[in-house]
């Protein structure tokens, strides 16, 4: 906290949070402006007269209803929520096995393999969806939601690992030295003593990995092309662009409605969140 | 339970598989497949998400189940947004699995040529017998030897411009010549309503402004070899030169960051006078002619008109967009996609959907010139023989994988936006010589 006089906490602390917070918001808020701002609000000249892009004096939910009547966006809702869920579950199993090995067990070429798994990560999914492809070819997966439940993993369980390696690294080796001088094997040891320590770490990881997979884009649009398999980012941006002309407010409805369920679980675990991303352990 | 042995297994699945793969009732319910002869051929078509709905509405609810009906085959129609048929492209020839007919735009086409069905027979069937393709779509769509691709249509690319706008600053005829094109551009832009045009990397309008542009002053990518890379001329230079003072002088000069859909949202807002563009934005004013009005509170409609772009010292010229169908090489069922698109390109079966375009998308053949939707709009007029001049990529060569490698690398676009954001005109047209020759000397 700064301390001295009021100016200075005003100055150094008050403003620039008030700053970041609006440049954080602006864009959601902006999203929500554009939703609710009818077509002929949205396409007035910016040198009209009266004219106030940041606010609208004839709200209208024309753009939600073309979005859910018009569009098959709750299909898509369901879709992106199935298929984030699940590849979030299988990465978080493998993601927290694969981190405490690496963090815990002492084993030949741990440390490279740690930094392989992470260097995996940083692979760009716009160079791995070429071959992915071949492999869902192969497995005839294509257009169904295994095609992403199955892929998503590649990206989501290494850095799920690298994020529970740092976690298990930040827990110290007493507690689990302790439970196996009582008799507890490795195996329990880790189910019952370190695993409850680590759920901050596993919920920050597991967020992060719904997030990625709930506005994964690249993949989706490859390996899914019916419009019922579909999930939001790619259902919305195919329906709602057409040729050169942008159907602005039900792309933003879209993203709006999108966004809410990620808003939500980010706000049920925001504090286990940061806790995790921080690494902080209570003993 | 009785143990399964791998014996008895390997046994079993044997038996099953002889069963499936000898005939028989029995086969036929083991493998779960009809018997080839039964089996009805899908064809899965990716296009773009058309611009005019109703156009993918005839498709999916007319087209292809009187298509389905004629030909005994099943067609599945799958549309995507225009920027991510590449993406979908490239991936299913990777993998050699995915859509059966892809839309291809402009000369894309070229750039998967070696992994394309030959449609030459289907194509010399269909030019001819309507008038004849476009010299364009034939450049785009043929290797030289084979057609790789069939011509769709064309979306001819026109300037839209605020008549009344234009007469307040003496312009009572639109601008024949870039010169006075400038001229009457800078009195708009003091008024308050500039040009506006795209220089980034979208696919549609920001070629479809540069390539022109500069052929317009004589200056070319490559000589007519098709090889020898030709850009950095004197008539280039002068292009690029020209550009940079008139983007100062008459242009929105936020437009750099522009995508395709900037310039229509600008317009149809009353930001800009006029812009280069297919005909969306004047269709979209009619779709909803109540919500896009003038200052004066009349429809916007009524004060749009098209041209086509001025003339420079070396001549007019055109790039329209166009869109083709490849035939992937790939595919089981080309032959049923072959006799679908055959059946498509049948003038009966063709017209419904040229006139739900209400001229957006012109004809690839020369016929649908004469068709009377063109009556219809006088606005819309310009439109109907605009396809039939123009260049493609390439020139003064013919198209071909290194032209539409660098036009899909936007090296002739960025060029022009590297002048226009300070650098030399000699340097950028260096700089892109230099992006050339790593193309076509490969």
């Amino acid at each position: 906290m700064i301390e001295g006089a009021r100016w200075r906490r005003s100055v150094y602390f008050h403003l620039p949070l008030v700053m970041f917070v609006v440049l954080l918001l602006f864009p959601f808020y902006w999203m929500v402006i554009t939703t609710f701002r009818p077509d002929g609000e949205l396409y007035r000249p910016w040198n009209a007269k009266n004219y106030n892009p940041f606010w609208t004096w004839h709200p209208t939910l024309e753009h939600i209803r073309l979005l859910v009547e018009d569009t098959l966006f709750s299909t898509w809702l369901w879709n992106t929520m199935l298929i984030s869920l699940a590849s979030t579950a299988i990465s978080l199993v493998c993601g927290v096995f694969a981190g405490y090995a690496l963090s815990r067990l002492k084993f030949r070429f741990a440390g490279s393999l740690g930094t392989g798994i992470f260097v995996t990560y940083l692979v760009p999914q716009t160079l791995l969806f070429i071959p992915l492809a071949d492999v869902i070819r192969n497995f005839q997966l294509g257009d169904t939601p295994w095609s992403l439940i199955l892929t998503y993993p590649t990206f989501l369980i290494p850095f799920s690992t690298w994020l529970m390696m740092g976690y298990f690294k930040a827990i110290p080796k007493e507690l689990e030295e302790c439970a196996r001088i009582d008799g507890a094997s490795r195996w329990q040891a880790m189910i019952y003593i370190i695993l409850p320590v680590a759920v901050p770490g596993i919920l920050s990881a597991g967020i992060f990995a719904f997030t990625l997979s709930w506005n994964e884009f690249i993949y989706a649009l490859v390996f899914l092309s019916s419009s019922a398999q579909k999930t939001i980012p790619v259902g919305v941006v195919s329906e709602l662009v057409r040729g050169d002309v942008f159907y602005w407010g039900s792309l933003m409805a879209g993203a709006l409605l999108g966004s809410i369920p990620v808003a939500v679980v980010y706000s049920f675990f925001v504090e286990h969140y940061v806790a995790g991303l921080t690494g902080s352990v209570k003993g | 339970m009785a143990r399964v042995s791998r014996r008895s297994l390997l046994k079993v699945t044997g038996t099953t598989a002889a069963a499936a793969t000898t005939g028989g009732l029995a086969g036929i319910l083991a493998s779960g497949r009809a018997p080839a002869y039964a089996q009805t051929s899908t064809v899965h078509w990716l296009k773009w998400n058309d611009f005019v709905p109703a156009a993918d509405e005839h498709l999916r609810k007319k087209a292809i189940p009187e298509a389905e009906k004629a030909l005994g085959i099943k067609i599945t129609l799958e549309t995507i947004n225009a920027n991510d048929l590449q993406a979908r492209t490239t991936a299913a020839i990777q993998s050699k699995s995915g859509a059966d007919l892809i839309m291809a735009f402009n000369s894309n086409c070229q750039l998967y040529a070696e992994s394309l069905a030959d449609v030459t027979a289907l194509c010399e069937a269909v030019g001819p017998s309507q008038g004849g393709y476009y010299d364009t779509m034939k450049g785009n769509c043929h290797d030289g030897k084979n057609w790789i691709s069939v011509p769709y249509c064309v979306i001819p690319g026109l300037i839209a411009y605020r008549k009344s706008w234009f007469n307040a600053v003496g312009a009572t005829t639109f601008p024949a010549t870039w010169e006075e094109y400038r001229a009457v551009g800078m009195k708009l832009k003091a008024a308050g309503h500039p040009l506006g045009q795209t220089l980034g990397h979208t696919f549609g309008d920001a070629p479809g402004f540069a390539y022109p542009f500069m052929w317009s002053f004589g200056g070319k990518e490559v000589e007519a070899d098709g090889k020898t890379v030709a850009i950095n001329s004197k008539e280039t230079i002068e292009s690029v030169k020209f550009m940079a003072g008139f983007w100062k002088d008459a242009h929105d000069e936020g437009g750099l960051a522009w995508d395709d859909s900037s310039n229509n949202r600008a317009f149809l807002s009353g930001t800009i006078a006029a812009t280069l563009n297919g005909a969306s934005i004047y269709i979209e004013s009619v779709r909803r002619a109540a919500q896009y009005m003038t200052e004066d509170g009349k429809e916007m409609r009524t004060d749009i008109a098209h041209a086509p772009m001025p003339r420079g010292p070396g001549g007019a010229s055109a790039f329209h967009g166009s869109q083709s169908t490849m035939v992937m090489g790939y595919s089981k069922n080309q032959k049923a996609a072959v006799d679908f698109l055959r059946w498509f390109h049948t003038p009966a079966n063709f017209e419904p959907w040229f006139t739900s375009q209400k001229g957006f998308a012109s004809g690839p053949t020369k016929v649908w010139e004469t068709n009377k939707m063109w009556d219809e709009d006088p606005v819309m007029k310009p439109f109907r023989t605009a396809a039939s001049v123009g260049r493609v990529p390439g020139y003064a060569g013919r198209p071909n994988q290194k032209a539409a490698e660098a036009l899909t690398k936007y090296i002739v676009v960025d060029m022009y936006a590297k002048a226009v954001q300070g650098m030399a005109a000699e340097a950028s047209v260096s700089w892109a010589e230099g992006e050339l020759k790593k193309i076509y000397s490969v």
